[in-house]
């Protein structure tokens, strides 16, 4: 357990994170991976290269894992990790969706209006 | 001897898993808390102490996230509101049910991770009569949305079950009480009515009184099921609700603006 | 790709429910017709209702012929997707005697159609 900074997270089903630095790097520059794929003017990509390369930043530049916690402000570093995980699932089926394309289709005239008559 | 480490152990990871939570808490509220505090400063209070005070701040908010979310997938999303001061609605097309609520899920500054209930209206003058109304809460940021959708009676929907599993349920109701089909649903079948009964109840067009009754029968020795058939004089039903809703709701509306459509945010 | 726009004016593009074309359709309604013919033996066996094997067939066909002037494809799939949940039900015995008898109606008396009998039952 050399290095861990607490026995357990607290949370049901959530071991702490041996090494949560070396998992965070390589989520990150996975997820940036995926990302690259998709284009540039999409606002999907936009904010979550943001996100991503300001958490990757911290990452890099913090070594003690509860000042990472404090700065990267979104819970313990296990629930990061989990975003993370999550944010990666996500961009790789967004490559798939292609949200940033243009409507699908309009709604019917009145769909969304309320009250009616 | 591994249980008597244990029994050693587990109060001391007790005393540290408290102390782990305890200092996270603020961590994990604080852009909540932050919300708060600003908004707590522009609150006016009202004549009346029934009516909920609007709050710019957690407005504004909840519009800048409803754009982000509009930006983020303008392939799907229709319109953006803010309803009641603190309510924020994303309507989309129906194709896009399984996308968007995996983004609202998944996304990093979204985290909507709990389904609340899925909820189906019926407006049987529109084209697409059926509503689907998803109620997502997110832990992480305190807050809540809900995702409106549309059919009719023929279109299937994408289940939702893939994205959120505790959605089978919410889906069989609806099935079950409006008949909106849910394409790949893990198990769909009735839910709350009884076995053999016909229609779907919470549609305007089912009559209140049904179209059946029931009744045991001592020939044959079992329930039986009839046709309805009611007096003239118990046919007088009261159908205007008791309650007072839409005039009131109507003078509201001019007062703010509404309507943020993606397309302008851009 | 403007033929392609012009042929679409005439037609609504919908979403399919299950079936794609009219035959896909009609092999759906004949299997399910299958499992239910096959079904009913071990339906009037489980149930222990008073109704033969024969009678169960024909009521069988009396069902599925009432929907018989439904066209729409996806009329159709709904149709079939109901009766196949009802035949679970009925195959997994979670329906009980009562429910299943709710098919031949065997209580209802049929409406008086003559002035006569319409004045002794004392309606209209």
């Amino acid at each position: 357990m050399a290095g861990v900074h607490k026995l357990t997270t607290g949370l049901t089903g959530l071991p702490v994170a041996r090494h949560p630095h070396k998992t965070l790097k390589v989520l990150y520059s996975r997820i940036l991976a995926y990302i690259n794929k998709m284009p540039s003017d999409a606002g999907y990509r936009k904010h979550t290269e943001q996100i991503t390369n300001q958490r990757l930043h911290l990452v890099n530049s913090e070594t003690d894992v509860q000042k990472l916690e404090e700065k990267i402000n979104c819970g313990q570093i296990e629930e990061v990790i989990k975003q993370a995980e999550r944010e990666l699932t996500l961009a790789r089926k967004m490559l798939e969706w292609k949200p940033w394309e243009p409507l699908v289709g309009q709604a019917p005239p009145n769909q969304w209006k309320w009250p009616l008559a | 001897m591994a249980s008597r480490i244990c029994q050693f152990m587990r109060p001391l990871a007790y005393s540290v898993a408290r102390k782990n939570v305890l200092n996270s808490i603020p961590i994990v509220y604080h852009k909540f808390q932050v919300r708060n505090n600003s908004g707590a400063a522009t609150t006016t209070p009202t004549k009346y102490s029934t009516i909920a005070t609007r709050n710019e701040a957690i407005r504004q908010h909840l519009t800048q996230f409803g754009a982000y979310v509009a930006e983020c997938l303008p392939k799907y999303v229709q319109k953006v509101d803010v309803y009641h001061h603190d309510e924020l609605e994303i309507m989309i097309h129906p194709d896009g049910v399984i996308p968007v609520l995996t983004f609202l899920k998944d996304h990093t500054n979204a985290q909507f991770m709990n389904i609340v209930d899925i909820a189906g209206v019926d407006k049987p003058s529109l084209e697409n009569r059926f509503e689907i109304v998803y109620m997502l809460q997110s832990i992480q940021f305190n807050s809540r949305i809900r995702v409106k959708t549309y059919t009719d009676e023929l279109t299937p929907i994408e289940s939702a079950c893939s994205v959120y599993p505790g959605a089978n349920w919410y889906e069989r109701e609806i099935w079950d009480m409006f008949g909106v089909f849910f394409a790949n649903h893990p198990d769909l079948r009735r839910i709350l009515t009884d076995y053999g009964f016909e229609g779907h109840p919470f549609r305007k067009d089912f009559p209140l009184s049904g179209y059946v009754e029931v009744r045991y029968d001592d020939e044959v020795k079992r329930v039986v099921v009839e046709p309805l058939e009611l007096a003239q004089e118990f046919r007088k039903f009261e159908a205007n609700t008791p309650w007072e809703t839409f005039p009131s709701h109507r003078q509201l509306e001019g007062k703010y603006q509404k309507t943020t459509k993606p397309e302008e945010k851009k | 790709m403007a033929t392609n726009r012009l042929v679409q004016q005439g037609v609504k593009q919908v979403k399919p429910l299950l079936s794609l074309d009219r035959t896909e359709a009609r092999r759906r309604v004949l299997n399910l017709y299958k499992a239910w013919y096959r079904q009913i033996p071990y339906t009037v066996n489980a149930f222990y209702i008073p109704v033969t094997v024969k009678q169960g067939r024909e009521k069988l066909r009396e069902l599925f012929m009432k929907n018989k002037h439904v066209t729409d494809i996806r009329a159709i799939d709904m149709l079939v997707i109901k009766g196949q949940m009802d035949l679970v039900e009925t195959a997994n015995i979670w329906k009980q005697r009562n429910h299943v008898m709710m098919f031949f109606k065997d209580t209802v008396n049929p409406k008086p159609t003559d002035f006569l009998s319409k004045f002794y039952e004392g309606n209209d």
